[in-house]
């Protein structure tokens, strides 16, 4: 998908917790990428079996729609949506 | 047991007795293990895709798990074409690769790719396995996974040492997973009886719920005039009197009329694809939507639902069929204003009169459609020729319709069609294809010959790709690109050349007899018609345009502008 242009795309939080396997953070980021969404900051945890990442994305299109694509991935235990989308001008 | 040997037993305790695939390098454990077996048949095609591919076509035909084997390199690269289509149209299957030796992944060695991580966009679920404890436990979860919820494929790449390695883990028992319950469908049947002009739509997930039977009985009981998408053909039944056909871009007027005039859209196991709808914006204008699926993500993913029911296709029809039952809809009018428009707005294709006029593709399905038995699964290509059947072949149950709908896969006919034939040996099995499509599997012919299954070849032979044509034609000033195929081989000696007889047929006087020939053919017989290049598929609305904006062959223009065709 194109990058964002628009000069106003809102922002979202988004933290993942997924089991640790094999390619857990590319299956990940394929979908947040298909979906079309951009990674504009991930941090990554590892906590036992589990990776905690927190991501912070931007993209037009709804927000719900990347959740349950996410949420539909067999490793993800659970997506939590930060409060409410904030607009983030790309030139600032 | 080592871990190939593991594999096979997974098969055994699944009842797994078919798998398609192709034998090399880093998957040569497996294979030394099949040697031994009894129980499992594996079927030898010649090209890797064709062996995703007819898993695909027997997945489909069966309602069970399609399985393909595949070696590292270029047989798992082969297998993708075949594996994304799959995915596409959520069909259950399980993919095996061989992988180099676990201290060769990433050192390029010979037949190496990163075969997961090429894949993570065409699987539901994929695993590469680093511990050959792990694998009876992944091979029992990926079974449950590829046929669980939303089907779709589960690929599984082992290392070549992991398949030699002595497995210390016993077989693994899965546990059987209780029912979900019936979400409250209170709601929804109020929406029901409230709509003056409701209208059932329905997909591919009928059939992928196994919920056939429940939905025809919800269809007869609620007595809604229906439309069905590409994948749902078949749903209805074809003695349903208010099966009104399929919607979109190749649907018939009275579809795209009823879902531009209903008030109510009542959407089971559909995902709202593009094709179907046309432009979102222009679709079902006037309606509401109840949306039920089994998969959560496809609701509210390109049209709010008013209301969203996610669960077992099953359990909700049998719900709503109970409650329709003891008080039936009052929508006479509704339904007498879909039948007018069935009539007026169906799909028809005269029969020809005069008997040396060639051959039109809907005249020919439509003789097809009437000669061939009733349980006869049709596989078709991708094309012009997929777009005749799916208007003109009257299907009473959607596993007798195999169609490439999400990817369209030209060369997933052939295969699909013997797939199809190891699902079903009684079955009547017959590939329609095209020219273009033909030529993209076709070595395949020898796999029919080395099985010898009786399977019926059409080739539709236009010599080109007609929907390209037809598009460049219609929306493209009429500028023909990279379409023409005027050197096609000689189809009926290439058939014979794989020992199989074939028959040519051109002239409308000669279909009945061509069709009859080949069906009574005890073995696997061609039959090549020609049929005329300029012939389109009508009625077709303009790719991004809304369904309003059909265009037939009496409404037939050509912009001169190069528009974007998706």
């Amino acid at each position: 998908m194109t990058p964002q242009t628009d000069a106003s795309i809102p922002s979202y939080t988004l933290n993942c917790r997924m089991s640790q396997e094999t390619a857990a953070l590319e299956r990940l980021c394929q979908v947040v990428r298909i979906r079309g969404f951009r990674i504009a900051r991930m941090a990554v945890e590892s906590a036992g079996d589990h990776l905690d990442i927190a991501l912070t994305l931007e993209g037009s299109r709804p927000i719900a729609m990347l959740q349950s694509q996410l949420e539909k991935l067999h490793t993800v235990v659970d997506v939590a949506l930060g409060q409410g989308a904030v607009v983030r001008s790309r030139s600032a | 047991m080592n871990g190939a040997q593991h594999i096979l037993d997974a098969f055994h305790r699944h009842h797994i007795s078919t798998v398609f695939g192709y034998p090399g390098g880093c998957i040569m454990p497996l294979y030394d293990a099949l040697v031994d077996d009894v129980g499992v048949e594996h079927v030898l095609c010649r090209h890797e895709q064709a062996c995703a591919l007819a898993a695909d076509g027997f997945a489909r035909a069966s309602g069970k798990l399609g399985v393909c084997i595949a070696t590292s390199g270029p047989g798992a690269t082969n297998l993708i074409t075949g594996v994304a289509n799959a995915h596409r149209d959520s069909i259950p299957m399980l993919v095996i690769t061989g992988q180099v030796p676990s201290g060769l992944i990433g050192t390029d060695a010979f037949q190496e790719t990163d075969v997961l991580g090429m894949t993570l966009g065409i699987v539901k679920h994929s695993y590469l396995i680093d511990d050959a404890d792990s694998l009876p436990a992944i091979m029992e979860e990926a079974m449950a996974l590829a046929q669980g919820g939303r089907p779709g494929p589960v690929w599984i790449d082992i290392p070549k040492d992991v398949l030699l390695t002595e497995v210390a883990a016993a077989p693994f028992a899965a546990t059987e997973q209780p029912p979900s319950a019936c979400p409250d469908l209170t709601d929804a049947i109020h929406m029901l009886r409230a709509a003056r002009k409701p209208l059932l739509y329905s997909g591919g997930g009928i059939s992928l719920a196994h919920a056939e039977d429940s939905f025809r009985a919800f269809a007869e009981a609620s007595a809604l005039p229906a439309v069905v998408t590409l994948k749902g053909i078949g749903n209805p039944g074809k003695h349903n009197p208010y099966n009104l056909g399929m919607l979109g871009m190749h649907g018939s007027r009275a579809a795209n009329k009823a879902v531009d005039e209903c008030d109510l859209l009542l959407v089971i196991g559909a995902r709202l694809d593009d094709r179907a709808t046309g432009n979102l914006a222009g679709f079902a204008p006037n309606a509401k939507m109840i949306h039920i699926d089994a998969d959560a993500a496809e609701i509210n993913k390109l049209r709010t639902a008013d209301m969203a029911i996610r669960g077992e296709l099953n359990s909700i029809l049998e719900r709503l069929t109970d409650a329709l039952e003891s008080k039936p809809l009052t929508i006479a009018d509704w339904q007498k204003h879909c039948r007018t428009w069935h009539t007026t707005g169906g799909f028809s294709a005269a029969d020809n009169e005069e008997p040396l006029a060639p051959i039109t593709g809907p005249a020919f399905i439509r003789q097809l459609s009437r000669i061939a038995p009733d349980d006869t699964i049709v596989a078709c290509d991708v094309g012009q020729h997929q777009m005749w059947v799916a208007q003109h072949y009257e299907f009473d149950h959607p596993r007798h319709h195999l169609t490439s709908g999400g990817l369209g896969t030209m060369g997933f006919g052939l295969p699909a069609a013997i797939g199809a034939q190891f699902a079903d040996h009684s079955s009547t099995v017959i590939n329609v294809t095209g020219d273009g499509s033909f030529m993209m599997n076709a070595q395949e012919l020898a796999t029919i010959r080395r099985y010898n299954l009786p399977v019926k070849l059409i080739v539709m032979d236009n010599q080109c790709l007609g929907m390209v044509r037809q598009q460049q034609e219609l929306f493209y000033g009429n500028r023909e690109s990279q379409i023409n195929l005027d050197d096609n081989p000689d189809f009926v000696a290439m058939a014979r050349a794989f020992d199989i007889p074939a028959l040519h047929i051109e002239r409308t006087d000669q279909i009945r007899r061509g069709i009859e020939t080949i069906l009574a053919y005890d073995g696997p017989m061609l039959l090549h018609v020609a049929i005329s290049r300029e012939d389109n598929v009508w009625p077709i609305v303009k790719p991004g345009a809304s369904n309003r904006e059909m265009i037939d062959e009496t409404r037939r223009t050509s912009t001169a502008n190069k528009e974007h065709v998706a």
